[in-house]
């Protein structure tokens, strides 16, 4: 069977819907939200812009309002690190807010979108394992060089009375599984949030390569 | 607001290629619903870039591709075509042209994304220069993968037959 002998049924067939849409149906279709996957990272970039200038408020309030100084400088390396990535983040967004893919050819449409959605991943990764070093190794070392007593951990100690090597190992494990589990934490969510959307895409683009 | 009854007037014109699209690339009716939605969407925003280069026709079916192409799902439906879904032919078709169209919609149904759009601008009597300037690859390529669409389409529809 070829496919020319039924151009003209074929077309018919698809040409037809349930639905008719009047001139009122699409003027009400145009009052709706779109759910494309730009609209969805847009959603996102404002989201996590929103939380970054409410953390970086927090924080700087923490860093300037604390009576401990490894405090102080905690929560204003916390502030310092979110200002660069809310740039960041407002930078994905204008290039997202020029972006108009869909007059594009197929191929450079899906091209552009697994570009983007590739940068949002980076930098989102990259964001989060930035923040690692900051949580736990400055976290330790402003900890331990604290000149004002810090009552809580202060407690702790005189209660257990953990040993030094107790305290090495514990404070390397602790520090290690917490960085292996953010990290693949962080892949599985990303991988889960937009990976295996732009696997499939790159499958599309892949197969527009074939015959070049 | 002059542009938008301007737009609306030619997408109740041409309405009928985002049909062929949703119906190629959904089959249920609500989905069939939500991507003529979404594609209607991103046609009105991408319509203020419309500068009349190409006909109106050819430019809504770039959009209506595009975005049957990358449509987004939340949850994962693995769209199976079944021939029962298939549109109703008009009755003066007779039964055996009926049901060769249904194994042929049916063999449409299990090419890939691309292969779709490609079939879909080949029935509409494109050029193979028309299609490349919308697919992105040359002319000449999509040549290439026009021939292995056919023979796979030839495949399908004697497995179809080997089942029904």
């Amino acid at each position: 069977m070829e496919l020319d002998e039924f151009k003209d049924i074929l077309n018919q067939q698809l040409a037809t819907d349930h639905l008719y849409r009047s001139e009122a149906d699409i003027a009400a279709l145009l009052r709706k939200k779109a759910h494309s996957i730009i609209v969805k990272i847009k959603k996102s970039l404002w989201f996590e812009i929103f939380s970054c200038i409410v953390i970086m408020l927090l924080f700087g309030y923490l860093g300037l309002s604390s009576k401990y100084s490894s405090m102080n400088i905690y929560f204003s390396a916390f502030t310092l690190v979110f200002v660069p990535f809310t740039i960041i983040l407002f930078y994905l967004l204008k290039k997202i807010n020029r972006l108009n893919t869909n007059s594009l050819s197929v191929k450079n449409n899906l091209q552009s979108i697994v570009s983007i959605l590739e940068e949002f991943m980076k930098r989102y990764f990259q964001f989060t394992m930035v923040l690692i070093p900051i949580c736990f190794v400055f976290a330790f070392f402003l900890g331990y060089t604290e000149k004002q007593p810090i009552e809580p951990i202060d407690q702790i100690i005189l209660k257990y009375k953990p040993s030094y090597s107790f305290i090495t190992i514990f404070t390397f494990v602790y520090m290690t599984s917490l960085t292996v589990g953010i990290y693949y934490f962080t892949k599985w969510y990303l991988k889960k949030l937009y990976g295996n959307y732009v696997n499939e895409l790159k499958i599309y683009i892949n197969e527009l390569k074939e015959t070049e | 607001m002059s542009v938008e009854i301007e737009f609306i007037g030619l997408l109740k014109e041409h309405q009928k290629i985002i049909y062929k699209v949703c119906n190629l690339y959904m089959q249920s009716h609500a989905d069939k619903d939500d991507l003529f939605q979404e594609i209607t969407l991103q046609a009105w925003k991408a319509y203020a870039n419309f500068r009349g280069d190409s006909k109106f026709s050819t430019w809504l079916y770039r959009v209506a591709l595009n975005t049957a192409i990358t449509f987004y799902r939340k949850e994962k439906k693995n769209i199976v075509f079944n021939v029962e879904t298939v549109p109703e032919l008009s009755e003066n078709i007779i039964d055996h042209v009926e049901e060769k169209t249904k194994a042929m919609y049916s063999a449409i149904g299990e090419l890939s994304k691309i292969d779709k759009a490609i079939v879909m601008l080949y029935l509409e009597d494109y050029t193979y220069t028309q299609i490349s300037e919308i697919i992105g690859i040359t002319p000449n390529n999509i040549a290439v993968k026009m021939n292995r669409i056919k023979i796979k389409l030839k495949e399908q529809t004697k497995k179809y037959y080997t089942t029904h």
